[in-house]
Parts: structure tokens; sequence; C-alpha cells
């Protein structure tokens, strides 16, 4: 049996990382696309583009932050709640007159902090990460209502009006600062999760731990990092909500976690670990979002939404499923036949 | 003349409730094949562990390269040139070749990873071992046989000076084993240290300069292996005579039981027709591969069956999945007992009484605890299981009472047919003796057995009738006494024309 040296770049292409489902969902974002252009002209009108990215850019951040944590084997439920509290502290500092930047930084290590706590739980004191993020999931949400005394906070006032623009208003280039964020962001973490030593590990811890420890790998500041993506990304869309409403309100984020989880999954993260790439995760997140958008044009109330989005996610999983446990067992069988015909 | 590279002294390693290892010392020399030889459980994998880093000693000294070493860690041990290679793959299914072979030692220009360059390292390593594998290839893609050469690769590609390898070949092809030979003799003569550690003692031959012996968590003795013959270390490594290392009890043979018709299940059973009779043992004999388990596994109707017919106690019985099977009183003792016989986490009271719960369930479902603990306590007896108490973790036990623990749940439902795949793997002499026992028993109160094993001698001391399957066929049947082991070889080596004939084990 010959092994072929070179494989076929197309191929290899396919294979890496879950490539196939993102060629697959990607079919499907643009079928989606034409369904709705067609029902409704306005779909591609400049206005409803420029809109449904916006809607896209925040849900995009969280998918980036939980593919991180999902590719590791985790899961980061404390998504949602850490946007929370990133937009009542940094609503809150911004009312008591602090300089909107100094606020930023101020939440920006708070969420950090979390991040961090997440990954020590997780790596060091080897809690599930379902459980663990479940705790950091309610605390957090509780320091999000406790830190303006258990009420929305009022307007953050005309001194912050250049946060307001840098993070949703504003315009570079014609296209909104919200976009921008989101891009450049997406930029740098996929370069350090496909292109550096620590995202290697990233991958690496998600596809056998043992394996990884017993190659020096230090396991528990990788998940911590992992996490600690998951805390920025949460923050950024955090005060893009602060700067979008103008106010803090205690249950922004409610449920992101799940979004999160939706969009990567969709985008062919595994929830197993190991495997997924953060391009996947913009087409899920463009799922999500074209869904929302268009079915709002046609009409749909918030449950049809709601139902229409879940049967996605279960269909997208149940095809991760399918490929995972129905391909790798003909191929065993497979390689047992060639072991025998070599013996 | 030749200075120790390795040194370990007084080595103590306690796991809860097991002393692993106990003042155990080894050493090794430059430019040595060593082998590290024992019985199951004797602590070879964890001393070698020890040195690798991977456990932490709770005393002793241990020197590399005469230098002392306090904390060791995995990484430690990799700078100061110990690698190991481990019994369990250790592989990330989803990363390429090279990916793994670079693994913890990332190759980076500036920050960002240098893929190509890893890459070409990558071919030059697989080159140099002669392994015809594409470092971009993801390895979860790989057999089995192939991804053990490139864990090989990895632990070499670390120009390590201290080789470990706890049972390399168990996967490999003779082919693959003879280019793992030539490797292992070049190392030497560039000076490394070699510790092998290998169930194989045929092998030893070829590459062995030395050998050490542990016996349950001690040092034995070490020796040269030119000066030693097989007996004394086959002698030292168990220590003590077995006597009846086989116990074979005679039974009349009584009437049919169980008749197999023209089985088919996919290409490793095919054509498949044998019958069970009261009061004896029948092992089915072969090669790895050879479709013994699919076979167990399509009576007992867990894969789905093309054809075939299965007689039990002269009625016609359909079987479509294991439940049909257990009702008829059909049972099987997997291959795997932690992963498909056991539910590890859960107590020996639970784990017997799984299969059982028809009959120990009221009519509106509620367990009958007294039914229940009755069921327990007799099975427990019976079989001599050895437990502080029925509540425990079965993943606990040793290797062995997880075993007759797997057996005593189908015991308290009157099976009629036993079959055993693999039972006594991985578990000690003394241990396998007594799984020898219980299949002896069974046999004499009128229960068919049939046991799949690849150890011959266990087949040939066991059986009364023995089947050889190759290639998914049966290829010969002998009764105990005409049985040789060469016979026996020769028929599990029939492969259809097309394929190679000389086959090893």
């Amino acid at each position: 049996m010959k092994q072929n040296y070179r494989q076929n770049p197309l191929k290899r292409l396919i294979a890496a990382r879950g490539m196939g489902q993102v060629i697959t969902v990607t079919v499907g974002l643009i079928i989606l696309c034409i369904v709705f252009g067609i029902l409704n002209p306005t779909f591609f009108s400049d206005k409803n583009v420029a809109n449904l990215l916006r809607q896209i850019a925040p849900i995009l951040l969280i998918g980036i932050g939980q593919s991180y944590v999902l590719i590791t084997g985790n899961i980061d439920l404390s998504i949602g709640s850490v946007v929370g509290m990133s937009c009542m502290i940094s609503a809150t500092l911004m009312t008591k007159g602090v300089n909107p930047w100094v606020a930023v930084l101020i939440t920006l290590v708070c969420c950090v902090l979390v991040g961090i706590i997440n990954g020590q739980l997780v790596a060091n004191c080897k809690l599930p990460p379902f459980i663990a993020t479940l705790g950091t999931m309610t605390i957090a949400r509780g320091i999000a209502q406790i830190v303006n005394n258990n009420y929305n906070t009022d307007s953050i006032g005309d001194a912050a009006q250049g946060f307001r623009d840098f993070f949703y208003y504003g315009k570079v280039l014609g296209v909104f600062n919200t976009i921008w964020i989101a891009a450049i962001l997406w930029l740098i973490f996929d370069f350090l999760l496909s292109k550096t030593r620590t995202g290697r590990h990233i991958y690496a811890i998600g596809s056998n731990v043992e394996a990884s420890r017993l190659s020096g790998i230090n396991i528990v500041s990788t998940t911590t990092n992992a996490y600690i993506v998951s805390a920025i990304c949460s923050c950024v869309v955090g005060l893009i909500i602060c700067a979008t409403s103008g106010m803090g309100t205690m249950d922004a984020g409610n449920t992101y976690e799940m979004y999160a989880v939706a969009a990567s999954v969709i985008g062919g993260v595994s929830t197993l670990g190991g495997q997924g790439i953060l391009i996947g995760t913009v087409v899920g997140a463009s799922i999500w979002g074209v869904l929302q958008n268009g079915l709002q044009f046609a009409g749909a109330p918030v449950a049809i939404r709601n139902i229409v989005i879940g049967v996605i996610v279960v269909i997208s999983v149940l095809l991760d499923v399918i490929v995972r446990t129905g391909k790798p067992r003909k191929k065993k069988k497979k390689a047992l036949l060639n072991m025998e015909v070599k013996a | 003349m030749l200075e120790y590279i390795v040194e370990m002294e007084h080595i103590q390693k306690s796991f809860p409730g097991v002393k692993a290892l106990d003042d155990v010392s080894f050493n090794l020399k430059a430019g040595e094949v060593m082998a590290l030889l024992g019985e199951n459980g004797a602590g070879k994998s964890t001393l070698m562990k020890v040195l690798s880093g991977v456990y932490t000693r709770d005393s002793g000294d241990i020197s590399i390269f005469g230098e002392t070493v306090t904390d060791l860690t995995p990484k430690k041990a990799q700078e100061l040139g110990v690698a190991i290679i481990h019994q369990e793959l250790n592989m990330c299914a989803h990363l390429s070749v090279a990916e793994n072979i670079f693994l913890g030692r990332e190759m980076t220009r500036s920050g960002v990873l240098s893929n190509k360059e890893m890459n070409s390292q990558a071919q030059k390593i697989l080159d140099r071992l002669n392994i015809a594998i594409s470092p971009e290839i993801i390895v979860g893609d790989l057999a089995v046989s192939k991804q053990q050469m490139v864990e090989i690769a990895k632990a070499l590609s670390t120009n390590a000076r201290i080789l470990i390898m706890d049972e390399p070949t168990s996967a490999l092809t003779s082919k693959e084993i003879d280019d793992l030979f030539a490797i292992i003799r070049k190392l030497r003569e560039e000076g490394c240290g070699i510790v092998y550690i290998s169930h194989r003692l045929e092998e030893l031959q070829h590459i062995v300069d030395r050998v050490t012996i542990m016996r349950d968590g001690r040092y034995v003795t070490s020796m040269d292996f030119a000066d030693t013959s097989m007996q004394e270390i086959i002698s030292n490594m168990v220590g003590r005579e077995i006597k009846e290392k086989f116990p074979k009890v005679e039974s009349r043979r009584g009437r049919k039981i169980l008749e197999v018709k023209n089985l088919n299940a996919g290409k490793l059973v095919r054509n498949i027709n044998f019958e069970l009779h009261e009061g004896e043992i029948v092992g089915i004999a072969g090669l790895m591969g050879a479709g013994r388990t699919e076979m167990t596994r399509a009576v007992f109707g867990v894969d789905p069956k093309e054809s075939g017919e299965i007689i039990l106690d002269g009625k016609s019985i359909s079987i479509q999945k294991p439940m049909d099977a257990i009702k008829n009183g059909l049972v099987l003792v997997p291959e795997d007992r932690k992963k498909d016989g056991l539910c590890t986490k859960l107590s020996i009271r639970e784990n017997i009484a799984l299969p059982n719960l028809d009959i120990l369930c009221g009519r509106a479902g509620v367990v009958n605890r007294a039914k229940e603990t009755a069921m327990v306590d007799q099975t427990v007896e019976e079989l001599t299981i050895r437990l502080p108490n029925a509540e425990v973790d079965a993943g606990s036990l040793s290797g062995g009472n997880q075993q007759k623990v797997v057996v005593g749940k189908w015991l308290a439902r009157n099976s009629r047919v036993v079959m055993f795949d693999e039972p006594t793997r991985g578990i000690d002499v003394a241990a396998k003796v007594e799984i020898y026992n219980l299949m002896n028993r069974l046999k004499q109160s009128g229960i068919g057995v049939f046991f799949v094993s690849s150890e011959m001698p266990e087949i040939m001391g066991i059986s009364d009738r023995i089947l050889v399957m190759c290639d998914g066929r049966i290829t010969g049947e002998f009764m105990a006494e005409e049985a040789t082991q060469n016979r026996i070889l020769e028929c599990a080596t029939k492969f259809d024309q097309k394929l190679n004939p000389a086959a090893s084990l």
C-alpha cells in the first residue's frame, strides 16, 4: 500500500479543522440571502446591509470568544453576564463623571478577571466547565446588578459622546465603527489562533489533554488564555451595547452565551473540542444575523425567529455528530483491513 | 568503562490503596538497550513514568547524566534528553503529523508558527525512520500502526539521549517492527540509552543487551542478556511456580446447545458455521483482525447480520439486538471490560443488577432492593469476587475482579451460553487461573462456553475444542488433544490467495 506523500491541496483545505462544514453552511448562508432578497427587495439596500452587519458584529465577537473556549474542549456560560457586567460597570463609572476611556480600561480589567477566574476554576481546580462558568455567570450578573444599586443607570451624558461614536455611531471610510471593531478583533484573534504557539496549544488540549500535558504544554495557562479571550470579547460587546443605548442596562447580554454557542456551532466549531476555525464563526454569526433580520422583515414574530434559530442549531450539531461518528467508523474498518493485507 | 547515564535508587511511589513502586533501583548505560521485564502490574510503566516526569516519586534519588534531579516534570525530562513512547497512543487526533511531532516545541519566527519549516523537519525525521507518511496528514486519519510510528518519530525528534519505549511493537506489523529494530540499533551505536518494555520475550534476542526484572512493584534482578536463558527470565518474572497453570476438568460432552449456521456480517464474518455442546469449552484462535470479536458481536446482536441462523436448544431464534440474545440466555463478556463491560462509576451492586432489572423490578418498575441484594450477594460468593463491599465503584477493583463482575452479572439469569472475548487480557497470572476455574465451573454446570483468545497456550490449555479463524472465515477445527501451535498457526494464516501468506504473529 503506497501512502500519498503530498495531499491534494484542496482536499487538505477541506480536511483542515472542519473546513467542510464551513463550506456547507456558507452555501446555506448564500441561499438564505437569496431567499430573503427575493422576498424583500429592500434586503440588499445599503441601509439594511449596514444595519445587518451592525447586528452581526456583537454576535460575531461573542462567537469568537465562545469558539476559543469550545476548541479547548470547554464551554463558557458566563459570556452573557460578562456583557451585562461590562455594560453596567462602564455606564456607572461614566455617570459618576469618570473619563470614558478610563472607565473602559477599568471595565476591561474587571472582565479579564472573570476570564482568569473561569480558567483557573476549570483547569486548575478541575471543576466541570459547565458548573464553573454557571457559577461565574450568576456572580457576574449579580455584579452587573449591584454596581448601580439594582437600577439601570441614567444617561451617560454628553461627555461620553466620543465613546458612543467610537463604539457605535461613528463611521470610518463609510463603514460603521462597530463593524470595524469586530473585523479588527476577528483578524487579531484569528491570527492568534491559527498562527501562534498559544493557538496551536488551544487546539492540542481540546484534541487530547493528556497528550498535550505529556508534551510539556501548560494546560492551566492555555485554558485560561482561552477564557480571557472570551471575556475580552464579551467586554467589548458590553461596551457596544452601552454606547448604543447611552445607558447601562442590568440585563444587557442576557442569554448571549447561547447565541455565542449557536454562532460557533453553526460555523463548524465542535463542542467536543479540537476542531473549528474562526471563519466558520463568521458564517455562523452571519446566519444568525440574516435569519433575525430577514424574518423580522418577513413579519415573523420573535417566537418564530427563536424556533427557527433553535432548529438550525440542532441541525448543525447533528451534522457535526454524523460527520464525527459516522465517518471515522467506516475509516477504522478500512484501516483494519489494510493491516490485514500487510500482515 | 561505560558510564551510567540514568541512576534511580530506592524509588517509592504509592497510589491510593496501592504501593506501585517499593524501593526500586534501576540504571542504564550509554549505548545499551535495556529490557525492563515483568508481569502486568509489576510497576514497569510506573517506574518509567517516574523517570520521564509524568509521575512524581514519593521518595528516592534520580540522577540523569550524573546530575541529581529533584523536581522532574515532563518538560524538564525532555530537556534533559529523556523521551518516552507511551503504551497508550498519545496523539492529538485533530492535528497533523508535523503538528503532533512538534507539539509543545513549536518552531516560530517572531512569534508566528513556521509551518513550512516544521513540515520539512518532520519530513526529514520521517524519512530517516523510513516511514512513508506525509507530515501534513491529519493523525486521526492514520491507521493505528502508523500513529504508533508517528509517536516514535515524535520521541526521536527531541534528540533524546535516553529513549523509553513502552510496548512499542504491540500495534506494529512485522515489517515496521524490523524498521523499528534497525532504528534502535542505530541509536545504540550513536550512544543513546534505550529502555525497552515488552511482553513479547521472543523479540528481545534481536536487540537487547541487558535485562532488568521487576515483580509486584519491586526490583528483582538485572543481568546481561547473553548469559541468561529464557527460562531464567521467566522464573524471575513469575517468582513462583504456578502449578496447574491451566486447570482442566473433564466433563462429559452432552447434547448440542447452540448451533450457528451460515452467519455473515460484513467482511470479517463470512459464512461461519459451528456448534457448541453442553460440557465443553470451545476456544476461538486467530490473529489480530481475523474477525473473532466481530463474530461474537454479530452472534450477540450488536452488529447487524446479513444472513445466518442461530439455533439454541433446538429452536431457531432471532437475534436483532443484544436484548434478544440476553432474553434467550446467550450472553457476551466483551473484550474491553472498562469500555464495554462495566459502568465503572456505578457500584458493583448496580453493575450486577443492570442487565437483570427486568427480574428485579416489580410491576411498577421499582427495583426490589431485597431481591437485588440477595442476587448480588449470591453472585459475589459464587465467583469469590474480592471486594470491600458491594457499594464500591466497579472501577476501583483489580482487573481480575472486574472481569468476575462482568461475568457475574450474566450468571444471575440462568444463561445458557457465555461468550468470552479475551477474558484474561491485562490481568495477572493468579487472576487468570481464577477466570479459568470459573469457565470450568460453567462448563460443569452444563453451560456452553466459548472464548476468544490471542494467547495460544491459554487456548490450548483450556479448550476442549478449538476453532481457528482467519480473514473472517473458520479455517480450522481441532480437538484439544490433536492441536499443536504449528497446526493452529497454519490455519490462522490461511489468507485468501491474493493476500500474502507469510504472516507473522
